[in-house]
Order: C-alpha cells, then sequence, then structure tokens
C-alpha cells in the first residue's frame, strides 16, 4: 500500500507540488499543507458546505474528495477570489450588507454564488434559495446573504419571505 | 471528521474501473462523486479494502439522444443531467428529479449512476458508531436492529430520487462485468432487500441509462416531501407518468412510483391499472391517490410514523397526479 504520493494542484492559477497520502482530502491539503484556512470543516460529511471550493469552476466539497482526484484541475479558493484589494461584486456586497455575521459559512456562501452567478447571471430569489440549499448559517437567517447577492446581481429588491 | 487508512486506485476509462472491479470483487467499492460512499467511510460503517475512483471518466460522461433512446452515461454529474436541453426535452420529469436531490455541491459532484446505487439508509446506521449503538446492526454485520428492536432484519430504506423518475419513464440500465454487458430495467435494478439493495453482483456496475423516448404524448411530475426542502433525503417521494391518447383526455396508460418509503421503489400498480385506458377526470384522480395510500405499506423512517407517511402519501400522489395532468394540459413534453 502506497504511503505518500506526489500530486500536482493547480490552486489559485498557482501550481504545487505536494506530497499526499492516499486518503488526504483536499480541504486538509489546502489548510494543512498550503496553509489556505479560508476553507472550513464543519461536519466534514458534506452535509454544510463550509468547505466549499471551486474546481473547473463548479462547486465541490472538499472535504469529501481526495486530493489525489484533483490533480491538474484548476481549483480557486476564497484567497484567490478579490484580485489584490478589489474584492469581487459577491464579496463587496455581502461586507455592504452586512451578510456576515461570525463568519464561518461566508466563504463557503461567497464561492457557491460565485459559481452560481457564472452558470446563471441573473438569478431569481428562488435560484439564489436553491443554489444556497447547501450551504448551512446558523447567525444570519440567510435574508441578508439573498439581498446581498440580489445586489451583486444589480437587483435592488428581493421577494418577500425569502 | 478523518478518513481511515485507504487504497486508493484510479483508471483511466470505465472498462479499466471494470477489470479493477474484478480483480478485487466485493472487497472494493466504486466511487464517483463519492458523497455517499465517502461519509460513510469517514464513520467507519463501511470500511472498504480498495476504492476505485471513477473521476477520470466522469469528464467524458455524455447524453445521447438517437430515434429510440436517450442515452446517458453513469457517470454523468447530477448537475450536467439539470442543465441538459436533451434531457429536459426527453425526460422532463428526470430533470426535476435530479434537481431534488442533495445541494448545488452534491449534484456537481454526484452522478446519476451513483444516486441509483445509493446505499439504503437509517438514521441510526448512517452515523458515527464511537458512543452511540455501538453495538453493530444487521447492516454492520451484526444481528439487530436499532429501529425495529424486535425485527429480524434491516428496515433502512432506499431513499434515492432519480430512480423514481427513470422507473416512471420505463427506463433501463445497462449492466456491464469483465465477462458481459446485459440491459436490465431500473425497477428490476433494486433487490427490494435492505442488506443488498442493489441486484447486481459486487463485480458489476452500472455503466448507462437508457430512457426509452415517448411514442405518446406525456404528462409528468416528481414531488418530493422533506422538511427543510433541500439538502435532504425525501421522507417520501412520488413519481408520475401520464401516456396520453391523442385527443390529449383518455389515458393510454399510467406510471406511479413511490420511494423513500420501503426498501425499494415501490410500483403503484394498482392505481396504474384503475387509470389505464381512463378519461382524466378530477374524481378518477382522486381515487387513484387513495388507491396509491392503500396499496403501499410505508416503513417509519427518520422520525416520520407509518400513519404520518400514509396521510403524506395520499397528498402527495395527489399533487403529482395533478401536477401531471397539467402539464398535459400545457402539452410539456416528457
Amino acid at each position: 500500500m502506497k504511503m505518500k504520493e506526489l500530486i500536482r494542484l493547480i490552486i489559485n492559477s498557482e501550481l504545487h507540488e505536494l506530497a499526499v497520502e492516499p486518503q488526504t482530502t483536499l480541504l486538509e491539503a489546502l489548510r494543512d499543507q498550503l496553509g489556505l484556512t479560508g476553507a472550513k470543516e464543519g461536519c466534514g460529511t458534506g452535509e454544510c458546505g463550509t468547505c466549499t471550493v471551486l474546481m473547473d469552476d463548479k462547486p465541490i466539497l472538499s472535504c469529501l474528495t481526495l486530493a489525489v482526484d484533483c490533480e491538474d484541475a484548476p481549483i480557486a479558493t476564497i484567497e484567490g477570489l478579490a484580485q489584490g484589494e478589489n474584492l469581487t461584486a459577491v464579496q463587496q456586497n455581502f461586507l455592504e450588507k452586512g451578510a456576515v455575521q461570525c463568519g464561518f459559512c461566508t466563504p463557503g456562501m461567497v464561492l457557491t454564488v460565485t459559481a452560481l452567478l457564472k452558470e446563471t447571471p441573473k438569478p431569481s430569489d428562488q435560484e439564489i434559495e436553491k443554489a444556497l440549499e447547501g450551504n448551512i448559517c446558523r447567525c444570519t437567517g440567510y435574508n441578508k446573504i439573498v439581498q446581498a447577492i440580489a445586489a451583486a446581481v444589480g437587483r435592488r429588491e428581493v421577494a418577500e419571505g425569502i | 471528521m478523518y478518513f481511515p487508512r485507504l487504497h486508493v486506485l484510479r483508471p483511466e476509462s470505465v472498462q479499466e474501473a471494470i477489470d479493477l472491479l474484478t480483480q478485487h470483487g466485493a472487497a472494493a467499492k466504486l466511487y464517483a462523486g463519492g458523497t455517499d460512499l465517502f461519509p460513510r467511510i469517514k464513520y467507519r460503517v463501511t470500511l472498504p479494502e480498495v476504492v476505485i475512483s471513477l473521476k477520470k471518466p466522469i469528464s467524458r460522461a455524455r447524453v445521447i439522444a438517437d430515434d429510440q433512446f436517450l442515452s446517458l452515461d453513469a457517470v454523468i454529474p447530477l448537475a450536467q443531467v439539470v442543465r441538459s436541453e436533451t434531457v429536459r426535452e426527453h425526460a422532463s420529469i428526470l430533470t426535476e428529479a435530479a434537481s431534488a436531490v442533495g445541494s448545488y455541491q452534491i449534484r456537481h459532484m454526484g452522478t446519476l449512476g451513483g444516486n441509483l446505487c445509493l446505499e439504503n439508509r437509517c438514521m441510526y446506521y448512517n452515523q458515527s458508531h464511537t458512543f452511540q449503538f455501538v453495538e453493530p446492526c444487521f447492516k454492520r454485520e451484526g444481528d439487530l436492529c436499532y429501529h425495529v428492536p424486535k425485527g429480524e432484519r434491516c428496515w433502512a430504506v432506499c431513499c434515492g430520487d432519480t430512480a423514481l423518475a427513470l422507473i416512471a419513464l420505463n427506463a433501463q440500465v445497462e449492466i456491464v462485468s469483465a465477462a458481459n454487458t446485459r440491459q436490465i430495467s431500473v425497477e428490476g435494478l433494486y433487490s427490494g432487500y435492505s442488506l443488498r439493495p442493489l441486484a447486481i453482483f459486487p463485480s458489476e456496475m452500472v455503466s448507462r441509462i437508457l430512457v426509452p423516448k415517448a411514442s405518446l404524448q406525456r404528462g409528468s411530475a416528481f414531488v418530493k416531501f422533506s422538511l427543510r426542502g433541500g439538502l435532504e433525503f425525501a421522507g417520501l417521494s412520488v413519481a408520475v407518468v401520464l401516456e396520453m391518447m391523442d385527443d390529449l383526455v383518455t389515458l393510454n396508460r399510467a406510471r406511479i412510483v413511490v420511494g423513500s418509503v420501503s426498501s425499494a421503489p415501490i410500483r403503484a400498480t394498482k392505481a396504474e391499472t384503475l387509470l389505464a385506458g381512463q378519461k382524466l377526470s378530477k374524481d378518477l384522480l382522486h381515487e387513484a391517490a387513495e388507491t396509491v395510500s392503500r396499496q403501499v405499506k410505508p416503513y417509519s423512517h427518520h422520525g416520520f410514523s407509518v400513519s404520518y407517511l400514509k396521510k403524506c402519501l395520499k397528498v402527495y400522489t395527489s399533487d403529482a397526479l395533478d401536477l401531471a395532468t397539467q402539464r398535459v394540459s400545457q402539452a410539456v413534453p416528457g
């Protein structure tokens, strides 16, 4: 049985060579080996969405993804979204609308929404809500998050009861 | 939560995966998204000697429509099924069922074949056993059931969503092994036996799903009952396909499938017989929903009692039948 394997990961457009065990998750590789602690471990079983990162612009759960399965696929974490001091529209609106309280879920939320906007540039409130069903927030009650996303795509109003 | 030590094999193609499966047999588990298998490995309730990754074939997964069938590779991600215009055009109920699975992330990772091959679930089995329910139950190779304390068998429930839509569409699955390739109905994929829910051998894998194209106008609907409304396995779900005669009022035949209430999806055959050849009416649909709730005997599961599920069954079947009827009149295909 192999002990460690040398793999190449492309994280935020940078190439990294890592020695990982076969069972090392992408989340462990990011946090423990690369020091990218934006992705968090909440449940560890795919139920909370705090470990969400983007692979090929698609949202994946890094706690349920083996690092050895990620070779040569472009991966984006929250650390790679902003260009220097310039935040993305989603990040800026999260900030302005107060869509952050404790912040634990925020990287996962922002990345999920970033993927959604790539697929659906003008999502309805229902589409936003549906995309966020796998991201659990225990502070905000989601209203401000949905408002921030609506604002990021240029809408002022959100439907009542969202 | 950490994985135990894993031995991971990463074949380049499905064919190579089958060769590895033949070599390792029941000691190996296939994974594509890993969203069903990996939590169980982390909980230490499934401990395969070898796991075989299907990640590389995923990128080549396709949907193809020919004259007779819509053919989907089993390793196609659910999100790709949801987005596919071809699937929406020929089997909109599959789009609806696939979009009800898990969460946005899980639909991008999980595959159609994976959802069909979902392990049966139970609220006692699917968790960590380090400090409670330590004694192994039937599914962990013990001889007790926590859910039905005097039960003499496993009562875990088959909770997949897409299987219902595919059974309602009378779809087939292609099963491949090193020795041969065979086709069985999606309905025939399920053994009805919670300990080994799939009626295929450990050396076989589901490689393709074949959905027959509609020759007559159809109306269909998939409804799922869950408490949170997202990222949840169904308390129960119902899929209905109504196949209409040319007048769009007379039913040629109906297929009704109920899921998440038993060890396998259940065809509501009595209601199907009742509906066949009849003219659609409110009374008829009401009677059909009554018939479904009389025929299907739900297991209690995940905190839902039998009597509650029975009541839900009537309501949700009625909703599914109404929605499918509306879609017939709106001439939405699929």
